[in-house]
């Protein structure tokens, strides 16, 4: 079914470069397409006879480290199809944020999809009517969904992550369980080590219980 | 969409509506204001009591709940998804458990089917219950909601039993359910349908039929077709436009094949079609197609597991996933990418409020600010869903 579209889509946008990705024994298969050919794409998904892909459920971003892929999720309430839209976006550097077009003209559900993306992976949609962020403040830094994200220190004068609310004993907590099994590789728990402590969160020596 | 004859609608004929016009004002409907139903602001720009544009912010509650579940095994995730939607967090649950199912070698056992599809549909008939209460609240009639609560409230003492908690319940399991349902849970819950089955039958006479109720509905936040579809606007609000779509029915997914219920649609009873009432009469229907499928698996139970097997620590194979499941207020989706690890690399939630919230802006254009009230109200939002 997938590959009877891409050769579609190939058909009727030129460079669009529409390649199918299989998926392995589970999950779903996908799209890629070119970047730069988005709208040509979507256009025609919306109204190609026999696909009639009408309603955006979802616009999206992953971050990887060289690339962001976006992907748009889209379903036909007509002929009951699904499809998931993918395209890369190469990061030129590490707070790069890549570009493309809006695809707001056909379908109005993508002003706020496309909002959130740009929001939370730091997305630019060209041409969009009104792109500012959605679900953080509008003075926020940073893209919270990329993987690399450090939250800023201080917000509106207030600490963000401040020292006293990490929940330090819960993880030392966990640790101690961990080294006191019988085969602490068959041990999981719930809270992560931080990558890093702010300041005054340190842990001491009381609460590790190293060598214990 | 706006209403073209709003003058003559509001104003009369012949008036001289330049002389009438006044400034904008703004105003912050919100986000501490009880007909948002939790925290939601609109900033509107009204013409005295008309609302000229209406601009939703968002983000009150937002919790960063699809960073936390990058950093969380797969099923730790499940008490996150609990309090996206937390008036349906059953229906939560199921859709992400489904999820994570599809990219596993996974059996589920029938009786957990069974118990999932049943607390499934309990949920929605509490879901829309509350709906029921609470939008009779926005129209200004309060004692619905206290009807709709007690009846809310045996379901919800069923739920605290089976997973020792009220709202948020973290019973559905990837593989099956936490808990068994013993012979008296299935006995309450067969009398308990019955007795909701016949109080709505009243409650509706009450509220539904209600002259002042319709004043309030009828032709009111009208949502065509068209606008659904433009917007991606799925669950009773699309239903309530007349169309016929339920993925229950058009992508059954657990044992829903299996049952025998019926779709119900608006049909323009009172007003026009897709008006806020006929949302509120799909949404009422649906409670008894909900209870018709309670009594099918009451039925149809079988014995046996309630867990299938799944590994321990579970790790999902590379790839992607993309789950729809009918929920109270409408489709919800999940976007799976999985990278081969004990967490999921991204995972992304499509809200029907999220989206429906995006709806609003465009329908507020040209009403009245009580109407405004009523077309928010209608469409059911829960801001835990809309912010994550």
């Amino acid at each position: 079914m997938h590959s009877e579209w891409v050769s579609k889509i190939n058909a009727a946008v030129s460079g669009a470069n529409a390649e199918h990705v299989a998926a392995g024994e589970f999950g779903d298969d996908t799209v890629f397409v070119a970047p730069e050919k988005i709208l040509d794409v979507c256009k025609f998904l919306y109204s190609a006879e026999g696909l009639e892909f009408n309603v955006l459920q979802v616009i999206t971003g992953c971050d990887y480290q060289d690339r962001i892929e976006v992907s748009y999720i889209l379903a036909s309430f007509i002929n009951n199809l699904e499809l998931i839209l993918k395209v890369k976006l190469p990061k030129a550097s590490k707070d790069a944020t890549p570009e493309i077009e809006s695809v707001c003209s056909v379908w109005k559900a993508a002003n706020f999809q496309e909002r959130e993306c740009y929001d939370m992976v730091g997305v630019i949609f060209k041409n969009h009517p009104d792109l500012r962020r959605l679900l953080c403040p509008q003075d926020w830094e940073g893209w919270p969904l990329r993987k690399d994200y450090q939250v800023q220190k201080e917000y509106a004068g207030m600490e963000v992550y401040p020292a006293h609310k990490i929940n330090t004993a819960d993880i030392y907590f966990g640790e101690k369980l961990k080294s006191s099994a019988a085969d602490p590789k068959k041990f999981s728990y719930s809270w992560k080590k931080p990558e890093f402590y702010p300041e005054g969160a340190q842990p001491t020596t009381e609460t590790t219980t190293e060598g214990e | 969409m706006a209403d073209t004859n709003l003058e003559t609608k509001w104003i009369g004929d012949g008036a001289d509506l330049e002389k009438i016009k006044s400034d904008l004002l703004t105003l912050n409907m919100g986000p501490q204001h009880p007909a948002t139903h939790g925290v939601l602001r609109v900033e509107i720009q009204t013409d005295s009591e008309i609302v000229a544009t209406a601009r939703p912010h968002l983000g009150y509650l937002h919790r960063c709940m699809e960073k936390h579940s990058e950093n969380l095994e797969f099923r730790q995730v499940i008490p996150y998804v609990d309090r996206m939607d937390y008036l349906a967090a059953m229906n939560m649950e199921h859709g992400y458990c489904l999820t994570v199912e599809k990219m596993l070698d996974v059996e589920i056992p029938r009786r957990a089917e069974y118990i999932r599809v049943m607390v499934a549909e309990l949920q929605r008939v509490a879901s829309h219950l509350m709906f029921f209460g609470v939008y009779a609240i926005d129209l200004g009639a309060f004692s619905p909601f206290l009807y709709a609560f007690q009846d809310r409230e045996q379901i919800l003492r069923i739920f605290e039993e089976l997973s020792g908690a009220r709202l948020l319940y973290n019973y559905i399991w990837i593989g099956g359910v936490w808990n068994d349902m013993t012979d008296d849970h299935l006995r309450r819950i067969g009398a308990l349908v019955d007795d909701i089955e016949e109080k709505m039958k009243k409650y509706h006479a009450l509220v539904g039929e209600n002259h002042i109720f319709v004043g309030r509905t009828s032709n009111v936040g009208i949502m065509d077709k068209d606008y659904c579809y433009q917007y991606g606007g799925t669950g009773a609000v699309l239903r309530g436009a007349g169309v016929d779509w339920d993925l229950r029915k058009k992508r059954p997914y657990s044992i829903y094949e299996e049952f025998d219920f019926d779709v119900p649609v608006g049909e323009g009873t009172k007003g026009t079609l897709g008006d806020a009432w006929d949302r509120y009469w799909v949404r009422v229907r649906e409670i008894n197609e909900s209870i018709k499928i309670i009594r099918q698996c009451l039925e149809g139970i079988e014995e046996g597991p309630i867990m299938g097997k799944v590994k321990k620590i579970l790790k999902l194979p590379e790839g992607e996933v993309y789950m729809r499941t009918e929920c109270p207020r409408g489709e919800l989706g999940y976007h799976l990418i999985s990278d081969g690890g004990k967490t999921p690399y991204r995972l992304k939630v499509k809200s029907s409020c999220f989206t429906h919230t995006s709806m609003l802006p465009e329908v507020a254009e040209g009403q009245m600010i009580a109407d405004f009230v009523a077309t928010i109200g209608s469409i059911d939002i829960v801001l835990g869903e809309v912010d994550r």
